[in-house]
């Protein structure tokens, strides 16, 4: 039997403390860009909230140009032997151990580490099924919301947490009733060579809108451009992470207790099916219960589903908020092609944003026999080891040409990366493995995962205008191949707990609210229709956003009990 | 690893995911015992070895000086390769020291292979040593030396290697907080102009 203990206000936890008794307003899974923001509106609206974010919590005096740690050794992720997770290519098959989806595990989430590209969705990606019909193979709907719907948080957010970037440079954005609060980062070396190729390509390269401030912003310091920058935490604060941003704030207003290195492991309901509150492991791995009027999970679209079905009871046997069979299910990566070149004069990518202009001419590839699309970017966000480790496979590996190689190209080298649609299929799919547990005792995430073949063909498109691309600004010489069909990890976890107004086919509604129990809200990643073109962080934060404010208008009009 | 806009990133799994990397990629935790350890040792003249022997560590260093040799620049040897090598055995790549041993075991037969009646890759020319490498270039063992090496040589050198920031300058990188635009050729606004003509 398991003792649950009822922790004591003032134990642990940033910010006001609140009884584990007493049920709070919201209890918040999760502090990255949908978590964070959640409780940052919530608070601001006027609602209590307890914030669980199973990382750590740390300060810009915890960060160094560690390489080794950061992306080696991943030290800031879900790595084991504490996560533990499965994988396998089809229902058919048993999984083996690998560790396939990569998240940070750390307040902020994956806003803690992000490139911190900050694409908006465009209107056509919220109806592309009705506009272009669907795909052998893929589950394509519309969303339950247009852009019309999402464009004031769209505009709030890049406020809220400052966005650097040029509204209307796009002539195909949205529209936008906010310009950016800050102008575009300074551009780079791969950022003028993506300009002269675009420029040649007759494309139109464009400044590419970052979640990184460009100039000091609400107390934050602006970018100085130290490079180390893409995977790793912002040394002198200037990425918009929910770390930096939305958790602060949350936790300033008085309304919010943070309580990290705390790892949820159910969400308890009551004979009513309503929500009660969640079960967690504290830091010193003590069962908590903290009683809730109710609950959002952002969790991400990994351990969101998973924590559904760990919660599921004699009434909700196949997972909670899952009567339509829909938790898991439709998981998409956005495909991410990379090609490398090197150039004559010295780029020096490894100063600066990681990057600074994007090309969206290939947005809509419909007209090519293509379902989706992408956007393209350059860039060498490479510390000294991973450009080491990304020569030219025809070029020597080791011994004095290898020197010479790596001597030239980290000053010379850009690559091209291209980022796509993936499409939702049902059977790509997050659920609890059988057997494999994490170290917490609790069952470990499996993966189902194989590449639709209508985008490994958009891959390869897009490998091939790479390709073009780094020609077209005057590469000496490329290299690079198009995705095979595993792609090696995951990283946008998207899909997993659509939307939708059918509750046969969606897990939530276009409230992000729970068809089957009220007061439970689930809003991340998993609550993608479809993929968009590779850049999601902006639109979850924006739905993070919309589905708080809705929500809080239904708590007070008491709609939650 | 990757990421998505973090790191996830094929060519990153690609890069890290062939070559060994696996090596040497333990217990992060430990992270900080390894720096401790490190900064130990800088108070010491001379950096001392843990874990490895004299004679393995000659036959690290020569493995790690035909990675990177010293030509007319700086190789594993100046900056200390060896040295990172053993602190990640002796710290945070602790369960890794009985594969390390076999492969150490196994370069003895595979120096003999080529020149008979050899044992130590330390012993050869480095013409020798080159040939050695090449006939074992494919496998794993050569994978994680090479990896670990690399390593050694780009790490921070609180991890015991890349010693006075020698890989670093090897291939101008700086450890600098803060870099100002233009950051390279390209996007020098005069070169950028020209490029660009009336874009720009």
């Amino acid at each position: 039997m398991i003792t649950i203990l009822t922790r004591q206000a003032g134990q642990q936890g940033q910010g006001r403390r609140f009884d584990t008794n007493d049920a709070v307003d919201f209890v918040v899974v999760g502090s990255g860009p949908a978590g964070g923001s959640v409780a940052r509106e919530l608070t601001r609206l006027g609602h209590n909230v307890v914030l669980l974010e199973q990382g750590k919590s740390l300060t810009q005096a915890d960060f160094q140009h560690d390489e080794l740690a950061t992306i080696f050794n991943n030290q800031y992720c879900n790595i084991p032997p504490d996560h533990i997770q499965t994988w396998r290519k089809s229902p058919r098959d048993k999984a083996e151990t690998r560790h396939y989806l990569i998240y940070a595990a750390t307040v902020g989430g994956s806003s803690f580490h992000y490139a911190a590209n900050y694409w908006r969705f465009r209107p056509g990606d919220f109806n592309e099924f009705s506009r272009k019909g669907g795909v052998r193979g893929a589950a394509m709907a519309d969303w339950p919301i247009t852009y019309d719907d999402l464009e004031p948080y769209y505009s709030a957010v890049e406020w809220a947490i400052g966005v650097s970037g040029q509204g209307g440079a796009d002539p195909n954005e949205g529209r936008r009733s906010r310009q950016y609060p800050m102008p575009p980062l300074d551009v780079t070396g791969p950022g003028v060579l993506l300009e002269v190729a675009a420029k040649k390509m007759g494309w139109r390269a464009l400044p590419a809108p970052m979640a990184i401030a460009s100039r000091p912003y609400n107390g934050r310091q602006g970018c100085h451009n130290c490079g180390f920058c893409w995977y790793f935490p912002c040394e002198w604060g200037a990425k918009s992470g929910t770390n930096f941003t939305m958790v602060p704030e949350a936790v300033a207003s008085g309304r919010c207790e943070l309580r990290s290195e705390c790892k949820v492991r159910k969400v308890e309901t009551d004979d009513r099916g309503r929500v009660t509150g969640v079960v967690y492991f504290d830091k010193d791995r003590r069962e908590i219960r903290q009683r809730a009027r109710a609950v959002f999970v952002c969790a991400n679209g990994a351990e969101t589903p998973r924590l559904l079905f760990m919660s599921s009871s004699n009434r909700f046997p196949n997972g909670l908020a899952n009567s339509s069979g829909m938790v898991g299910r439709h998981l998409m990566f956005n495909g991410n092609t990379g090609a490398g070149a090197e150039f004559e004069h010295e780029v020096n990518g490894w100063k600066g944003a990681p990057v600074t202009r994007i090309v969206l001419d290939t947005y809509d590839l419909h007209d090519k026999g293509h379902y989706g699309g992408g956007g393209f970017d350059f860039r060498y966000p490479f510390p000294p080891m991973l450009s080491a480790l990304n020569t030219p496979p025809d070029t020597p590996q080791w011994g004095s040409g290898f020197k010479q190689t790596i001597q030239r190209l980290h000053s010379r080298a850009a690559q091209c990366w291209g980022h796509t649609t993936s499409l939702p299929v049902a059977t790509n799919a997050v659920d609890l493995d059988p057997q494999a547990k994490d170290s917490w005792g609790l069952p470990a995430i499996r993966v189902t995962y194989k590449e639709h073949e209508a985008d490994l063909r958009l891959y390869k498109y897009m490998f091939d205008r790479s390709i073009e691309l780094l020609k077209a600004a005057g590469a000496t010489r490329t290299w690079g191949q198009a995705p095979g069909d595993d792609p090696g990890a995951g990283v946008h976890l998207l899909g997993t707990c659509r939307m939708g107004n059918d509750r046969r086919t969606s897990v939530v509604n276009a409230s992000h609210q729970s068809h089957d129990v009220p007061n439970l809200f689930i809003v991340d990643g998993s609550s993608f229709v479809t993929s968009g073109r590779g850049q999601p962080t902006l639109t979850i934060q924006a739905l993070a956003f919309r589905a708080a404010d809705l929500a809080s208008q239904k708590a007070k009009r008491g709609e939650l009990g | 690893m990757h990421m998505s806009d973090s790191y996830s990133r094929r060519e990153f799994v690609a890069a890290v995911g062939s070559l060994g990397a696996v090596w040497l990629l333990a217990d992060a935790s430990q992270r900080g015992e390894a720096v401790a350890h490190a900064a130990h040792q800088v108070t010491q003249a001379q950096p001392t070895l843990t874990v490895l022997t004299r004679e393995q560590a000659a036959e690290v260093e020569a493995f790690a000086s035909r990675i990177f040799p010293t030509d007319d620049t700086s190789g594993a040897r100046e900056a200390g390769v060896v040295y990172f090598i053993d602190r990640g055995l002796s710290t945070w790549a602790k369960g890794q020291v009985p594969a390390f041993n076999e492969g150490l075991t196994k370069l003895r037969r595979d120096v003999g292979a080529k020149f008979r009646g050899q044992t130590r890759l330390s012993a050869l020319t480095p013409e020798q040593q080159d040939e050695v490498l090449k006939s074992i270039e494919r496998t794993p063992f050569f994978g994680q030396m090479r990896f670990a090496t690399i390593a050694g040589m780009f790490s921070l050198p609180s991890y015991g290697g890349n010693r006075d920031f020698a890989g670093w300058k090897l291939i101008g990188h700086t450890e600098a907080m803060e870099f100002r635009a233009p950051f390279g050729w390209y996007d020098d606004p005069a070169n950028r102009r020209t490029l660009l003509g009336g874009d720009a």
